[in-house]
């Protein structure tokens, strides 16, 4: 409790001290931090890798951009809109690909992002190739907008995280967690595999939606080429990889070391954005085959810290006991 | 006439987007791998040829597919032996899948700042322009040699699998990689064989591919999708369904373009995506 | 000196240990029955004599070779060979091809297809079809005969009888005659105790991963037999 207290003071406080190309930087920090929570819960909880996350960043994107210019009200407004639409084309396309496993699903989601994101760019009501500015932006009051986008992306941060937190902590995180470690036993002791995946995957979509509509919403413009980009993807995947797959800490540090190493390589080193990248990725994959969890796993047992750890038990035995009512269904 | 050229377009181009599928195919089929870095290495492959015939003027770039192949061999074989083999096994079928995408970053940058981000091609010269003219129809020679050399590859595979050694050691490893041990057979090094296997068919179609049309560095992510949807379509495993598959997605590309001159691979994106929804049984397991 | 010699074995799976301080010896031409309950830990040893578990600790020589850290695939070239228990054969290689899989490496010796098919006359009939078309019994053929193919001094045969009809567990066990003549030890994990005991030589009792009987097969008395069999 005095954590969040004094975190929450920090994100109000931070405008007031920082000059604004931190407090960009920052945002964009918090933004990517949100995406890759998401990208994790679906990945690191459920099991499912996608590689077309991107599609739902520019849907929420889009709609933000869309409904506040229609309507004519300030796009802050309207920010549901973005998790909304991204949570309903999440749920209509997991009928298609949830037939699908492992790789399929994974290039299939990428297949679909590459689709909408060909429509896009022939359809010139959202602007076709070059895209769109954002229409409302004139009833935006610009003294407050960077400390505005701070506020809400740290707001978003924050309540992903604790939101996560309380999840994965109930009976329906375990669920899921028990579905990533193994679905036999999961459905065996009474857990719904289908169902569980389905809310991560729409959850995972919604917050993508909306992180994606304020990133879009910083920069006032938007074009298919940011939005639809893989490097997304690319992006929360390693992050999530980096850090530690399947734990709330995991991001976090994934996403210092994300940028720790951009702002490293691009600035003092000079290097440009395309060797940032490749750095990036030898990490990732360094990482992926000497320590497969990734790093914070490592750091926790080596210095025994806690932080935000879910209590997570031996699925097997103890999956039973701690799902109720579905113990009966494995003794009856 | 012109919709009927089109389709017989469509089906040349589909010979070689067979051979995009079949190295992604083989390694699924082996390994239980969908190796995502197939794309990057066929444009890496077509990047070496473009390099070579720029340092041989005099030689026909379509030579160059020799040393090409031969490289690309070695650089699949040690590819596997140094990353892959490391999580082949692992309990998580997840960790294959991330460690190759990660790989294809890599090596998508790595390209852009070794050759640059500009549009590349390699040029055949008079063969890339020759035609036939067959009742009344304008048939390239360039793509109906593809067509064959696809056809006969596919047939030189399916024998060294059916009736070689080799083959029969491959198969029984996919089967049961621990039996095969019983056997004196190490399943890590018919994996790099595999592997090396793999990337030299990609390499074939990723040469051939920059005959026809250009890349650039970002151009890997295009091929993987086309290779796998190739794979799908075929219903997995089967050579000659990933030739057919490969023939219905090159038909959707060339009508679609005929529809829309900006299409690009919508059409043949949409056409696997229909299919997901219409026919999603065996689309999920099955074997070399 | 004899052909298998495992002293002081421990074999652990995952966290838990299955055999414990195992000794355990078989000499060149003998048949071995290794008995024991559910779970005792027999198919445990004889994967850990192949190579196929890889924590074991103790000192294992075949024909003189330390084998203890040697893995799966170079302990089979030196002859000493399993046939797994459920057959395991290859699903989509055809019978004949299955039996080859055995002569990839194989040592110098008298097996051939040809002689393998006179053993198990059946499967010249049905070498072209699939391991999945075949009964329980044929498979089970396939798999020895597969063994067979790679020339064993030692081989090793887990469970050859589960879930055979009599007929057929009699005509299997009769083939071992063949085996034999060409000096071929054997090693026979079985559940049928009266059957192991028939065919070989002499017995090892495993209970809770540890021996806890051995001798010769012949003259065993039965209260005996049950006691290392089932414990207390």
């Amino acid at each position: 409790m005095a954590c969040a207290a004094v975190l929450i003071a920090v994100i109000a406080g931070a405008p007031f001290l920082l000059n604004e190309g931190i407090l960009r930087l920052a945002t964009e920090c918090l933004l990517l931090l949100t995406m890759a929570q998401m990208w994790n819960l679906l990945a690191g909880y459920a099991g499912l890798v996608s590689l077309g996350h991107q599609v739902f960043i520019a849907f929420g994107a889009y709609a933000l951009f869309l409904t506040s210019g229609w309507l004519e009200v300030t796009p802050i407004w309207v920010l549901p809109v973005a998790p909304l639409v991204a949570a309903a084309v999440a749920a209509i396309i997991a009928f298609p690909l949830f037939r699908l496993r492992d790789a399929y699903f994974s290039i299939a989601m990428w297949v679909f992002a590459e689709i909408i994101g060909a429509f896009t760019m022939k359809s010139q009501a959202v602007g076709g190739t070059s895209g769109v500015p954002l229409a409302t932006s004139k009833l935006i009051d610009f003294d407050w907008f960077e400390p505005t986008m701070f506020w809400l992306a740290g707001g978003l941060t924050l309540i992903t995280i604790a939101a996560l937190y309380k999840m994965m902590t109930s009976s329906f995180g375990l669920g899921l967690m028990s579905v990533r470690d193994n679905d036999l036993a999961a459905m065996s002791v009474g857990v719904d595999v289908r169902h569980n995946r389905f809310i991560a995957f729409v959850l995972s979509a919604a917050g993508c939606g909306l992180a994606g509509a304020l990133s879009f919403m910083g920069n006032l413009f938007i074009a298919p080429l940011a939005a639809f980009d893989v490097n997304w993807s690319v992006y929360m995947m390693f992050i999530v990889i980096i850090g530690g797959i399947g734990t709330l800490e995991g991001p976090i540090l994934g996403v210092i070391i994300f940028f720790g190493l951009r702002e490293l390589m691009t600035g003092p080193l000079g290097l440009s954005g395309g060797w940032y990248l490749v750095g990036l990725g030898i990490i990732a994959v360094v990482v992926m085959i000497v320590a497969p969890r990734g790093i914070w796993p490592v750091l926790r047992d080596r210095l025994g810290v806690r932080l935000l750890d879910v209590h997570r038990a031996a699925p097997r035995p103890a999956a039973a006991t701690m799902l109720p009512g579905a113990s009966e269904r494995v003794t009856g | 006439m012109i919709w009927v050229e089109t389709l017989i377009n469509g089906a040349l181009l589909g010979g070689l987007y067979g051979l995009l599928g079949i190295g992604l195919a083989l390694v699924f089929g082996v390994m239980r791998v969908v190796n995502i870095a197939h794309g990057e290495f066929m444009v890496l492959s077509a990047f070496c040829a473009v390099l070579l015939s720029n340092l041989f003027p005099q030689v026909s770039p379509l030579l160059m597919l020799i040393p090409v192949i031969a490289l690309s061999f070695a650089v699949g074989w040690l590819y596997q032996a140094a990353i892959v083999n490391r999580v082949v096994t692992s309990p998580d079928p997840l960790s294959p899948l991330l460690l190759t995408f990660g790989v294809s970053v890599i090596l998508r940058n790595v390209m852009v700042e070794i050759f640059g981000a500009d549009v590349r091609s390699l040029q055949v010269g008079e063969l890339s322009r020759a035609s036939l003219e067959i009742a009344g129809l304008n048939i390239g020679i360039m793509p109906l040699l593809t067509l064959v050399l696809a056809a006969l590859l596919f047939m030189a595979l399916q024998l060294v699998l059916r009736h070689t050694e080799f083959g029969r050691i491959v198969r029984a490893t996919a089967d049961r990689r621990d039996i095969v041990r019983l056997s004196g057979v190490k399943p890590d090094r018919v994996y790099n064989y595999v592997m090396g296997l793999s990337l030299a068919l990609g390499a074939i179609g990723g040469v051939l591919l920059a005959v026809r049309s250009s890349f650039t560095p970002f151009s890997g992510a295009e091929r993987l999708l086309i290779a796998f949807e190739v794979v799908v379509l075929g219903g997995l495993g089967s050579f000659w369904g990933a030739l057919l598959g490969g023939i219905a997605l090159g038909m959707a590309q060339l009508i679609g373009l005929k529809i829309d001159p900006n299409a690009g691979l919508l059409y043949a994106h949409l056409l696997f995506f229909i299919m997901l929804l219409i026919r999603p049984s065996g689309l999920v397991s099955s074997r070399v | 000196m004899a052909l298998l010699d495992v002293n002081g074995l421990q074999i652990f799976y995952g966290d838990l240990q299955a055999v414990f301080d195992m000794n355990f010896t078989v000499a060149d031409g003998e048949a071995v029955a290794l008995v024991g309950a559910n779970g005792a830990g027999k198919s445990t040893f004889l994967k850990a004599l192949v190579g196929l578990n890889e924590e074991r600790h103790g000192a294992v020589h075949f024909d003189g070779v330390d084998i203890s850290q040697m893995p799966a695939e170079e302990v089979s070239r030196l002859g000493l060979i399993m046939v797994p228990e459920g057959r395991l054969l290859f699903d989509s290689l055809t019978i004949e091809e299955n039996l080859l899989m055995g002569s990839v490496n194989r040592r110098k010796g008298s097996w051939t297809l040809r002689r393998v098919f006179d053993l198990f006359p059946i499967l010249e009939e049905r070498r072209r079809m699939f391991p999945g078309q075949l009964s329980g019994g044929q498979q089970q053929m396939a798999a020895i005969g597969r063994a067979l193919m790679s020339n064993p001094r030692l081989l090793l045969c887990d469970e050859i009888s589960l879930g055979l009809a009599p007929v057929v567990v009699e005509q299997i066990y009769r083939s071992f005659a063949d085996i034999r003549r060409e000096g071929t030890a054997v090693v026979l994990v079985e559940q049928d105790v009266k059957r192991a005991l028939a065919t070989s030589e002499r017995i090892y009792c495993l209970l809770k991963g540890r021996v806890s009987l051995t001798g010769p097969a012949q003259g065993l008395q039965p209260e005996q037999l049950t006691h290392a069999y089932f414990g207390n």
